[in-house]
């Protein structure tokens, strides 16, 4: 076959220019660490790739919604486990209390020591958090949840539960409304132990006035045992809240670990494969060259 | 006898010249483009009979031809026409690919922003700096989408300016080639023999052209071609010239069409009749890819932003104000068709056309036309007609309408509802406290009902790709896009790749024929050297026995 010397130049310039462009290739999947770099080059995997990044940045969010939520409900907790601590003691007050040698002084004492407790649990339930929300309001947040009265106190909140979505199908409570801790199951704590304050402050004088004190004292023991009831049920619930958190962090991190396993098995570089193409193709490289320049400088011409 | 021989000598002396001046020519040319190399014919002189035999006179020089294979010069053209027509296409959908698929550009990122700040958010709905952050994540998305619907926009335009480009390309190789049908018609009428140069300066020029539009060349008794463009359309017949040109669309004032000029009335193209070449590829990739890209880019930004609007509106801002749009929705682009076939006036109506749904909306263009008595609405994806007898109708979620004016019979709109929606959509809202997370006006603050509701549509199926489908999420409806604009650009690439190697071997057999070899034009070189210094010798043999004859004298 005859063979123009156009042809000589132009075969042997195209077979240089193809094995650039695969040297080219290489080395931008060597540099990026990236077996495509366009969807064209593997359009299912790049689609693959695409839905599977965007599926891990949905659990991504999901793990920040669940730290958002474990913030809140440890300190749901902390506050609770002082209301907690300050109505134990309050109990042992009032066990006090019933001492019969107690005079109207004494008793005095007891209901201020008491009072105290009842400021302190007022002034937990009305915590705000760092930025400024009240914490036990429901969704009022912006609003006081408790006025105290001369009767006890009274909820401006609402019982609204603040969901947070913690998972792909699991919507969770992060909030705890003041009436179901302080107010729930007709017992009120505030009202029990405003109660028990007026009555200690009231002189006795006589065995009526004893037997209603006894009386009294008896309701307001059992009330606060039912309100410590409520307060622990409340506690419990958060706690097994804290616990499932901790067991969805951890499946969230598993499918964490699936999704960049599965998105570096599409789009990962075999980097063993890709530095012996390179070195490959710089053998090929230089044989081409030398067969060009070997070819191209055979011509009759040379020797006339 | 003495002359004879030295007539003889003084032919082949004439010969062997015109070989090395072939030959020189052909050294000379070896890497001119289009370039045939020619050879000499040689023939003998017609021999005289002198009773005792015929004594040949001689040579003589028959012509000078081109090496030149008709039919692997038209499998050329037609392969180069197909190949340029590919990579055309495939180079324009590269870069629409690269906007799409930029890791850090693309809308995965930004709208996996946009969603997670609205879940941190809805997390701490009565915190303005978390409002704030929402707020401007909600522009950075329709910055996004923005950027990119003006980004194809401009594709569209660049389009426009390559079509014109390659129109006015077209027209200039068509008088070339018959200004040069005309001048070697007449150089072989008059002299017999081929201007070989000039035919392969004719034929680079129909090479040049086969690069702008599928070339089919009909060479014609004497020497001249016909050439036909596209599916048969004469573009140059002898001498005469017919015309391509430009035209604004009469369905779309944003977009140039191409037209054929015949008898002063300019027709539009089809875009069935343009093919292969720079010309065919752009106008195949504006309405394969170009078009149901911004389509579907557009599509998604309409339903996010209506499923946005119609969550948010069910819910209660900061003051417990009923929320209102997020987003600004423009109205779906509809056109009254200004040029008809017939010649048909168009009347006065506005069609006006409203998303009644958002969710039913497919990245589809209609056509509506009016016969007088029934309104036709054609889905253009799938050419699905709906024929009813008054407007207002409904169809996939579109209410196309009579705005104002009336219609006439034969009156035709295109509409296209998502085309310009990426482009411009806007945030409708700058105020961070009128974003309505609570499900109702007096719940209090840390109301997150509707913030969860709002985040919900991350995961909920909303978009329809086509007629019948089930609806998908929006990131799964972008990388079905980004993935079959992939798979377009891939096939691209491997029909173009066969194509070049197509290409390259039919060349590759024409520079073998055609083509000048320097070693076998170093040999031709020698060879007529050599019968040069022949003829030479025997001229001066002739010379020396007539000095014999006067010496005898």
């Amino acid at each position: 076959m005859r063979i123009s010397t156009n042809t000589i130049y132009s075969e042997g310039i195209s077979r240089i220019t193809s094995i650039q462009e695969k040297q080219v290739k290489l080395q931008e999947q060597i540099s990026t660490g990236k077996r495509f770099n366009s969807p064209s080059e593997d359009p299912v995997a790049a689609a693959r790739a695409l839905d599977i990044s965007y599926a891990m940045d949905v659990n991504q969010n999901y793990a920040y919604t669940r730290k958002t939520a474990q913030n809140y409900l440890n300190s749901i907790e902390g506050n609770l486990q002082n209301v907690t601590d300050l109505m134990t003691s309050a109990q042992s007050v009032l066990v006090g209390a019933g001492n019969a040698t107690l005079g109207d002084t004494e008793r005095k004492f007891k209901a201020n020591e008491l009072q105290n407790k009842l400021d302190a649990i007022l002034g937990i339930a009305n915590t705000q958090d760092a930025s400024g929300k009240y914490m036990f309001a429901g969704f009022k947040t912006d609003i006081k949840p408790f006025t105290s009265t001369a009767t006890g106190a009274t909820y401006n909140g609402n019982s609204n539960e603040l969901l947070l979505q913690v998972d792909s199908q699991r919507f969770m409570p992060a909030n705890a409304a003041g009436d179901s801790v302080f107010q729930a199951n007709g017992t009120d704590v505030f009202a029990a132990l405003t109660d028990i304050i007026n009555l200690l402050n009231t002189p006795i004088t006589n065995s009526t006035e004893q037997a209603t004190f006894n009386t009294g004292l008896t309701t307001a023991i059992g009330k606060m045992k039912s309100g410590l009831d409520n307060v622990l049920n409340v506690r419990a619930k958060v706690g097994s809240q804290l616990d499932e958190l901790d067991k969805l962090n951890d499946s969230g991190s598993a499918l964490d670990l699936q999704y960049q396993t599965a998105l570096s098995e599409i789009q990962d570089l075999d980097y063993a494969q890709a530095l012996s193409d390179v070195s490959k193709y710089e053998t090929i490289m230089e044989a081409a060259q030398k067969t060009f320049t070997a070819t191209s400088q055979l011509s009759l011409f040379n020797f006339m | 006898m003495g002359s004879g021989i030295l007539n003889i000598g003084q032919s082949a002396l004439a010969a062997a010249q015109v070989g090395i001046s072939v030959t020189g020519h052909n050294i000379a040319n070896a890497s001119t483009p289009g370039y045939s190399r020619q050879v000499v014919t040689q023939a003998a002189a017609q021999a005289q009979n002198f009773g005792y035999g015929y004594v040949g006179q001689g040579t003589s020089v028959a012509t000078i031809n081109r090496v030149y294979n008709e039919l692997l010069n038209s499998q050329m053209v037609n392969s180069q026409s197909t190949s340029v027509g590919i990579d055309t296409y495939a180079s324009q959908l590269s870069t629409v690919e690269s906007m799409l698929s930029d890791t850090s550009a693309g809308l995965s990122p930004t709208l996996n922003s946009f969603f997670s700040s609205l879940k941190a958010l809805s997390a701490n709905p009565s915190d303005i700096p978390s409002r704030e952050s929402f707020l401007s994540n909600s522009q950075s998305l329709v910055n996004r989408f923005n950027t990119m619907g003006n980004r194809l926009n401009e594709i569209q335009a660049d389009v426009n300016t390559q079509i014109s480009g390659s129109v006015t390309a077209v027209n200039s190789y068509a008088t070339q080639i018959a200004r040069l049908n005309d001048v070697i018609d007449k150089a072989i009428s008059t002299t017999g023999n081929q201007p070989n140069d000039l035919m392969d300066q004719r034929d680079l020029l129909i090479s040049e052209l086969s690069k702008e539009i599928k070339t089919t060349v009909v060479p014609q008794g004497q020497g001249s071609y016909n050439v036909f463009i596209g599916n048969g359309m004469p573009l140059v017949v002898g001498a005469s010239t017919y015309e391509l040109t430009t035209m604004t669309s009469p369905t779309d004032s944003s977009r140039q069409e191409v037209a054929y000029v015949s008898n002063g009335n300019s027709t539009i193209l089809s875009k069935d009749s343009l093919v292969g070449g720079t010309l065919g590829g752009l106008v195949q990739f504006r309405s394969e890819s170009l078009d149901k890209v911004q389509n579907q880019l557009g599509q998604i930004a309409l339903v996010m932003a209506e499923s946005f609007n119609d969550q948010h509106n069910a819910g209660f801002d900061r003051n417990g104000t009923a929320g209102g749009d997020l987003f600004t929705i423009p109205a779906p682009t509809s056109q009254l068709k200004t040029q008809y076939d017939d010649g048909h006036t168009p009347g006065n109506a506005t069609l006006g056309v409203t998303i009644s749904d958002a969710t039913q909306v497919l990245p589809s263009d209609y056509k509506l036309k009016f016969d007088g008595t029934n309104y036709t609405i054609t889905r253009l994806s799938d050419n699905t007609a709906f024929t009813a007898g008054v407007l207002p109708q409904t169809h996939d979620g579109l209410t196309f309408n009579i705005a104002s004016g009336s219609m006439v019979t034969g009156d035709e709109y295109s509409v296209r509802p998502t085309r310009d929606m990426a482009s411009s959509i806007k945030l409708a809202i700058s105020d961070p406290n009128k974003l309505a997370m609570a499900g109702s006006a007096s719940t209090g603050k840390s109301d997150n009902t509707n913030g969860l509701l709002l985040a919900s549509l991350q995961t909920a199926g909303k978009v329809k790709t086509s007629a019948g489908s089930t609806a998908i999420t929006f990131s799964s409806s972008f990388s079905q896009l980004v993935g079959s604009v992939g798979n377009k650009s891939s096939e691209l690439k491997v029909t173009g790749e066969s194509e070049r190697q197509v290409l390259a071997s039919t060349k590759n057999a024409v520079e073998a024929e055609s083509g000048v070899n320097l070693d076998e034009e170093a040999a031709n070189l020698i060879r007529y050297q050599q019968a040069y210094q022949a003829a030479g010798k025997v001229m001066q043999i002739a010379s020396e026995l007539f000095d014999v004859l006067l010496s005898l004298g």
